[in-house]
């Protein structure tokens, strides 16, 4: 376990910043940061730390602790942002989705009817979409909410707001990057290997 | 290109100068001012073994021979550069810590999100940009089909009422001869023979 480069921030930050806006600072420094309360562990500072490969976003005490367990032995801690591919790229996973979804910039909310489609792994069509974020432009981070709005995962837009709205009811909108279903269908490689 | 070391001859001409067996540099600096010291030097070397404050003197006396003997690099020859099995990219810069370099204090991750967030803001703005304006060229092309598609369509109009009206004067004719001809067929079928099973 270790921190992460300023290469690795980099790329990091920039991953995040597609889903999200401004607000993502506050991931870095928390809002009630200046009134920090020790007893209250929500306003405690929190960290990147990497560790094969994965990226942990970790309060800091946690991290702190973690030290002292050797890095063969360390499986997990905090929560997995995503990880680091061979190529130097990063991966969000959808334990990430905790995360993104407060600070997220685009928004799309799907009827009940496309919530199963989505969880299974299908893209979502436009049929299912309940509302969308208006202005938001083609091949841009967006995250995925049930209409009584629970995050449900995020993709990339298909298309804009504009096009989508003459798009036909079995057009593509959203091509799905993660959703909660992966926490079944990916059990095995989620949290290991 | 490469550099005389001007000790040599001023080494040469010393070594003419002095005893054979003192070794040529040391005596460069004071050889004809005092030439009865240096004398004396040598023989107390003889006798005695090194007194320390003489080294000194001879150790202050080292730096002009080695400004002679200096080394010139070849950046200050201007030798133009070899094509050495390293590649540029690789040799690692001296002075500079080796490893990585953490990340981990709040203003510096705060700067790199600035810069990520001020980037990723110019893209989705252009993108936007992007997208307004084929819009904005979209609904042109569409205003224009939709155009041509009303002038077809008038021109169409135009050319059915024409022909419309070409076909009324030629109908009018036409039902005049329509009528003479009736009344010519309507004779011969009352002429007709008719066959009645009652």
């Amino acid at each position: 376990m270790r921190q992460l480069t300023e290469k690795e921030t980099e790329t990091l930050f920039s991953k995040l910043a597609n889903y999200t806006g401004r607000s993502l600072t506050h991931l870095i420094q928390p809002p009630s940061s200046e009134s920090s309360d020790p007893k209250n562990p929500s306003s405690e500072r929190h960290v990147f730390r990497i560790q094969n490969n994965r990226v942990y976003y970790v309060r800091e005490s946690i991290a702190n602790l973690a030290t002292s367990v050797a890095r063969a032995n360390l499986l997990s801690l905090g929560t997995c942002l995503g990880k680091f591919t061979k190529t130097g790229k990063f991966r969000l996973h959808i334990t990430a989705l905790d995360v993104i979804a407060p600070h997220a910039r685009y928004k799309m909310w799907i009827k009940p009817n496309g919530e199963m489609p989505f969880l299974y792994g299908g893209n979502i069509v436009k049929a299912h979409v309940g509302r969308w974020s208006e202005d938001c432009p083609e091949h841009q981070g967006v995250v995925v909410f049930s209409m009584s709005d629970t995050p449900l995962g995020f993709g990339i837009s298909a298309r804009s707001t504009a096009e989508a709205r003459r798009l036909e009811p079995t057009g593509i909108t959203t091509f799905r990057q993660a959703d909660v279903g992966e926490y079944l269908r990916e059990e095995d490689t989620l949290f290991a290997t | 290109m490469a550099p005389k070391p001007p000790s040599k001859g001023s080494g040469s001409k010393f070594k003419s100068s002095s005893s054979a067996s003192k070794p040529s540099s040391r005596p460069s600096s004071k050889p004809s001012s005092k030439p009865s010291s240096k004398s004396s030097s040598s023989a107390k070397k003889r006798s005695v073994p090194k007194p320390k404050d003489q080294i000194k003197t001879k150790r202050a006396d080292a730096p002009s021979t080695k400004k002679k003997r200096r080394t010139y690099t070849e950046k200050e020859l201007g030798i133009p550069k070899l094509n050495m099995i390293t590649p540029a990219g690789v040799q690692k810069p001296k002075g500079k810590k080796k490893g990585k370099v953490f990340v981990d204090d709040q203003q510096s991750m705060m700067t790199i999100l600035a810069m990520v967030n001020a980037d990723k803001e110019g893209q989705i703005e252009s993108k936007m940009m992007k997208a307004r304006q084929m819009e904005e060229i979209r609904e042109a092309r569409r205003k224009e089909a939709e155009m041509r598609q009303v002038d077809k369509k008038s021109k169409l109009e135009e050319t059915k009422n024409s022909l419309r009206k070409h076909r009324k004067r030629k109908s009018d004719g036409d039902a005049l001869n329509a009528t003479d001809a009736n009344a010519q067929t309507s004779a011969p079928k009352k002429n007709k023979k008719r066959v009645s099973f009652g």
